[in-house]
């Protein structure tokens, strides 16, 4: 089976945000940088699919050159080639899912069909929520979200959500686009021999074409309330009495 | 023809073990010859590490220098088998050397009762786990050997065959009073020289079967051992052109993934249990236990050696772990070096933990889950607290401590603060006291803030060498660009891989220790502190006392702030924190080595546990609040501060 | 005017929805609101919509829809669209929100910003929505015939404004077999084992790290019990094999609500603030005075908690709680 997960590249954020001075951007000079989370899960189990069903899997991702590092690193878990869509402007969802859905199609014309499209529910950085659904229903496919566990066979895809009393199951016919969050599974620790193999793995990269935004960034700012300090209880165990006040008044304790 | 026979079951036996070292991979140890035969002489010849335990090591040294001198009457007694008045030429004829013999055979079986005598009577704990009956029928063939010798110069005595005065030998004239000179002795005098020889025959024979080996294997090992800074651990290469991807080696996941010098120290070790006695990991339970881990290993040798040889293995020869050596046993180790300090043959447990961690990491990424985030964390963060890199420089808020950027001038000298000293709250004390006390002094000093990387220490430690070279380049690259050549760090982990280890990449700079400088800025009168009487129990963090020998500038500063009174395990001998090894990101089974080392200090009566390393101050200052103990844990660095501005508001 | 889907359960429309009905309010002005529901008891929740403004509610019937179907959900938002050409269509930020705006919005190609606190009318539409998970604000304009958005929960105060009873209009969407292909077919129950739900604990205590062992959660299992709450943890607890990921409380973990999030050993990330953003009260624990978390929090003590948790429990049991 074919496999293709989008991933996105985004920093690890600390305590603080810190903002460019255009604020258009976060100041990311010291900051390291990962595949968000949920993708990281996408990742993982795109890997273990295909060491079940044999196979290929694609890793792809819309972002800066610096990207090629995180589509090393889902390499080095098992993924077999990527897809850098070569970009230093953000994006917004409409634009990002027409230039991922450009990328499918040219595979398609060198006659590769995905039977699967993971991404993300949603990015850590920009939490649009819907890339994946705008994918699926560019290329007329069933599209499952929020998705915990996944089973694949005989051509259809057995997806579950969770919710508050339990799980929610879908089943839809595969080729399929689903978009997943962490705790799907626990993503490998890559070895060095997958790391170096993915050294010499293919990544071919291209420009995606934009378009005009149909959300359209003015400026971030940091949300007011910041920098508030917390109201100091106490120290140590001594502490206990006034934190039993605080329930108290939240009607936790009678 | 009973030589030829013996020999040629040493030999055989011999060839076999060459063969299965040959399957070893290479080790750089052909370098630093003078260093190499300086070893030799001291601790081989001058049995200068079994000294450090001044009871045993004189019994040992006793029986080695005994077996030198004695060595020719090996050669006398298999001539003198067949002719009975031959002898070596000229040596055979001094009565000089009959003496020393008679000396020393009689030093060696006093020797060998004391040995038998702390085998059996004091019975030290060492002892679990080695092979006692062996040990005693070495003992016994020893003596066999050393009584024969005198019984056979006894009975010659008594012959009249002695050609100089036989009260140069003592003692094998006072036996000789128990023989008469009639035929019954002539027969005794064959029957002793027989016995003589044909004891050493067997023993011969038996030497490579048993740790009796360790009387050849050690003189090469230790000739072998490491020259260079003991804190270094040795670089793996994945970037040998001549190496092909799938062939590179990445530390010991088989046998033949272990280094000839490996496989040579397992066939050294004697089962003595020193390493085992000081082990922190042992001493609190856990399963390590350092002599063990080498016996296993040997064992494994043994066993898997020959298949492998005659094919039998097939084509994935056993893993190490678990096969030779637990995980648990893999992960417990706090890499302290105290077994690689007392080990009187130059064996370095150390550096097989690291292989065997090497593979389960970087090969198999096996290692304990609770790791992880350390790990992910320092590669992704570039430290192991995963906290962001721009935050790193927050604790200098309000101290005015200049931050180095690209394109300043290089300061007289870097300040490398470390990362538990930038993003844990306690270690952090010692940060804000040291640039306080620098700043006082007019030291030229800049940090890195968030440029500094974590040195890479713990990834290295837990076996992920890969990781480790990344950061060790990337941060040899900011150093060398910003022209540092002179560096103060804290933490003791940072100094040892900055000194030690970054020359490996290309880093070479001054790189001392914090109390290193306090102390010699103190010493300049540049600080002025005042002392304040009060008791303090210096701990010595390993990496800065057993690994690099820092041991009196952090004392003077104690010296000079408070009345200094020593643990029982102190300097070289000091108990690790247990923070080392990674540990720090790691569970701990069993009961807690940091709370044993605090139960150590209090032991003392002191008021405070003076500490120079954010590990230890972190892992004791836990120990304390478990243990409920009174102590405080503060760094030296904090002390000074605190003797010179009083203690902080 | 503006639209709004409404979700709703057991015959109450959900606060959260509640929530976008109060933004959506703002951006249509003087307009009409008119509401969008679905699902089994949808005429008793549209009933509680009118004191909040909504003129008109729309109540899709489809035997799909007795279910969650995404897609069939847009394609009725699609038709109200072609129908009733509103400016904006807005719904709560939740999961299933989010779902089925994103696809109304892809049928549509039309603009969505997901997670708005704050809207006004004009076009382009100006919109604040938040990025990780509400530690960073965006402020944007949305281009398009119909302005698509969601309203992060928690955000924007629900009101009642004292309207007239709402009008029902029922309708049947009509749908292609491709619009219900993806709809749940099974719910599997799980049982709770006496333990409170994360998401909807009324007290939740987290751990990080320095619970030191999965043994060491054992106190905050012991307090939360003790109030009816449920245990929580942070990202590295997970990855370190401590706890499943079901406790995780983060941005990629569960959003909690709590009256009172008690945060243990957590520096307070703004990953992890972003799962906790919505509880009402945050008590912080924590050995360092100058982590993160204790300018993110109301309360905090500064101390171990180790030895802050077992006191906080022993307290309680003094004061006869539990």
């Amino acid at each position: 089976m074919n496999i293709l997960v989008c991933a996105k590249r985004v920093p690890m954020t600390g305590g603080t945000i810190v903002l460019t001075e255009d604020e258009q951007a976060i100041q990311t000079r010291h900051l390291g940088f990962t595949i968000s989370p949920h993708e990281e899960c996408g990742v993982e189990e795109a890997v273990r699919l295909i060491e079940a069903n044999g196979g290929e899997s694609v890793v792809l991702a819309l972002g800066p050159s610096e990207a090629e590092e995180q589509l090393r690193d889902a390499m080095a878990l098992g993924i077999d080639r990527a897809i850098l869509l070569e970009t230093a402007d953000e994006f917004d969802g409409q634009a990002t899912a027409a230039a991922i859905v450009a990328a499918i199609e040219a595979e398609r014309a060198s006659g590769v069909e995905f039977d699967l499209i993971f991404f993300g529910n949603e990015s850590a950085d920009s939490g649009n929520y819907q890339v994946g659904i705008r994918v699926a229903h560019a290329l007329g496919r069933p599209c499952v979200t929020g998705v915990k566990g996944i089973t694949v066979q005989d051509g259809r895809a057995r997806c579950e959500q969770e919710t508050a009393s339990g799980r929610d199951v879908y089943d839809v016919p595969l080729p399929a686009v689903v978009t997943v969050k962490e705790g799907l599974n626990l993503p490998r620790y890559p070895s060095v021999p997958g790391r170096l193999r993915a050294k010499r793995k293919p990544l071919a990269t291209s420009a995606p074409s934009g378009r005009a935004a149909g959300v359209e960034k003015l400026r971030l700012r940091l949300p007011p309330g910041q920098g508030k300090q917390a109201e100091i209880l106490g120290h140590g165990p001594e502490a206990a009495p006034a934190v039993v006040e605080v329930l108290r008044r939240a009607g936790l304790v009678a | 023809m009973a030589l030829a026979v013996a020999g040629g079951i040493f030999a055989r036996r011999a060839r076999l073990l060459i063969r299965i070292m040959r399957l070893g991979k290479p080790a750089p140890r052909f370098d630093d010859v003078p260093q190499r035969v300086r070893q030799e002489a001291v601790v081989a010849i001058g049995q200068r590490k079994l000294l450090q335990r001044l009871g045993p090591g004189v019994m040992h040294a006793l029986i080695f220098w005994g077996f030198i001198v004695l060595f020719p009457t090996i050669i006398m007694a298999m001539i003198g088998a067949v002719d009975r008045d031959a002898t070596l030429p000229w040596l055979g004829h001094q009565g000089w050397f009959a003496f020393l013999v008679d000396l020393f055979a009689l030093l060696v079986l006093l020797s060998v009762c004391s040995a038998f005598f702390i085998r059996k009577v004091q019975r030290p704990a060492r002892f679990e786990g080695s092979h006692m009956g062996e040990a005693d029928f070495i003992l016994a063939m020893i003596a066999g050997i050393v009584t024969t010798l005198l019984l056979w110069h006894a009975t010659r005595i008594a012959l009249g065959l002695n050609e100089w005065p036989a009260s140069w030998s003592p003692v094998a004239n006072a036996l000789s009073n128990l023989f008469g000179g009639g035929d019954g002795t002539k027969l005794l005098e064959r029957v002793f020289v027989w016995a003589h020889v044909l004891l050493i025959l067997s023993f011969l024979a038996y030497l490579p079967y048993s740790k009796h080996l360790h009387i050849i294997t050690a003189v090469v090992n230790v000739f072998f051992g490491r020259t260079r800074a003991r804190g270094r651990l040795e670089p793996l290469v994945f970037d040998d052109p001549e190496v092909p991807e799938d062939e590179i080696r990445l530390g010991s996941g088989t046998l033949t993934d272990m280094t000839w010098k490996q496989m040579v120290d397992t066939a050294t070790c004697t089962e003595c249990g020193r390493c085992q006695d000081v082990c922190p990991a042992y001493a609190t339970g856990k399963e390590l236990s350092p002599k063990l881990l080498i016996m296993g290993l040997r064992d494994h040798l043994l066993d898997q050696g020959p298949k492998l040889l005659s094919g039998e293995a097939g084509a994935d020869p056993q893993p190490l772990v678990p096969n030779a050596v637990t995980d648990d046993v893999v992960w417990d180790c706090v890499t302290c070096g105290a077994c690689v300090h007392e080990c009187p043959v130059s064996i370095e447990h150390i550096d097989h933990i690291v292989d065997l961690r090497r593979h389960l990491v970087m090969a198999e990424a096996r290692f304990p889950a609770e790791a992880e985030p350390m790990l992910r964390d320092v590669e992704r963060s570039s430290n192991p607290w995963g906290k962001a890199q721009q935050e790193r420089g927050d604790w200098t808020q309000g101290l005015g401590v200049k931050v180095l950027e690209p394109g300043d001038p290089a300061p007289h000298v870097l300040y490398w603060v470390g990362c538990a000293a930038s993003f844990d709250e306690r270690a952090r004390q010692t940060a804000v006291s040291t640039a306080k006390l620098l700043q006082a002094a007019g030291v030229d000093f800049a940090i890195l803030g968030p440029r500094e990387s974590c040195t890479g220490d713990p990834a290295r430690r837990m076996g992920n060498e890969y990781v480790f070279q990344a950061f060790a380049e990337q941060n040899v690259e900011t150093l060398n660009e910003s022209g540092v050549t002179k560096i103060v760090a804290s933490c003791p982990h940072c100094f040892n891989t900055l000194a030690n280890e970054y020359p490996d990449f290309g880093g070479r700079y001054e790189v001392m220790h914090h109390t290193e400088l306090l102390a010699e800025l103190v010493r300049d009168g540049r600080i002025e502190p005042k002392t304040g009487g009060a008791q303090i129990t210096y701990h010595d963090s390993c990496y800065l006392a057993r690994h690099n020998d820092v041991m009196a500038d952090p004392r003077q500063l104690v010296e000079a702030v408070g009345t200094p009174v020593e643990m029982e395990r102190s300097g070289k001998r000091t108990f690790c924190c247990g923070a080392g090894g990674a540990h720090m990101w790691m569970e701990e089974r069993g009961s807690a080595i940091n709370e044993e080392r605090v139960r150590q200090a209090d032991e003392t009566g002191a008021e405070t546990l003076a500490v120079a390393c954010p590990f230890c101050t972190v892992m004791l200052d836990d120990g304390v609040r478990t243990s409920g103990s009174k102590l405080r844990v503060a760094d030296v660095a904090t002390l000074l501060a605190e003797s010179i501005d009083g203690p902080p508001g | 005017m503006t639209l709004v889907y409404v979700e709703h359960q057991d015959g109450r429309p959900d606060d959260a929805s509640l929530q976008a009905i109060a933004l959506a309010r703002e951006i249509a002005g003087d307009a009409p609101l008119h509401a969008l529901l679905a699902g089994p008891e949808a005429e008793d929740a549209a009933a509680g919509l009118g004191a909040h403004g909504v003129a008109t509610a729309h109540i899709a019937d489809h035997e799909v829809l007795a279910t969650h179907a995404p897609v069939a959900l847009a394609r009725c938002i699609g038709e109200l669209i072609e129908r009733l050409s509103p400016s904006a269509v807005a719904a709560a930020g939740s999961e299933r929100g989010n779902e089925v705006m994103a696809h109304a919005a892809a049928l549509g190609d039309l603009p969505l910003a997901a997670n708005c606190i704050a809207a006004e009318a004009g076009d382009p539409m100006g919109v604040t929505r938040i990025r990780w998970g509400g530690s960073l604000l965006e402020d944007a304009r949305l281009h398009g015939p119909v302005k698509l958005l969601t309203v992060a929960p928690h955000t924007v105060e629900a009101a009642e404004v004292g309207g007239g009873p709402t009008a029902v209009e029922r309708f049947t969407p009509s749908l292609g077999d491709a619009d219900q292909v993806v709809r749940v077919v099974e719910t599997v129950q799980q049982s709770s084992e006496g333990g409170v739900n994360l998401a909807d604990a009324r007290f939740v205590v987290s751990c990080g790290r320095g619970a030191g062992s999965p043994e060491g959660f054992a106190p905050a299992e012991e307090l939360a019990a003790l109030l009816g709450g449920a245990v929580g943890c942070s990202r590295a607890v997970t990855i370190a094999g401590w706890r499943p990921h079901t406790d995780q409380v983060g941005q990629t973990g569960t959003k909690i609500a709590p009256e009172v999030y008690l945060a243990c050993g957590i520096s307070g990330a703004t990953q992890h603030m972003a799962g906790c953003k919505g509880a009402k009260r945050i008590i912080a624990v924590n050995v360092d005075p100058e982590a993160p978390i204790i300018a993110n929090a109301d309360y905090a003590v500064i101390g171990d908690l180790h030895e802050v948790i077992p006191a906080i429990t022993a307290e309680l049991r003094k004061a006869g709680a539990g």
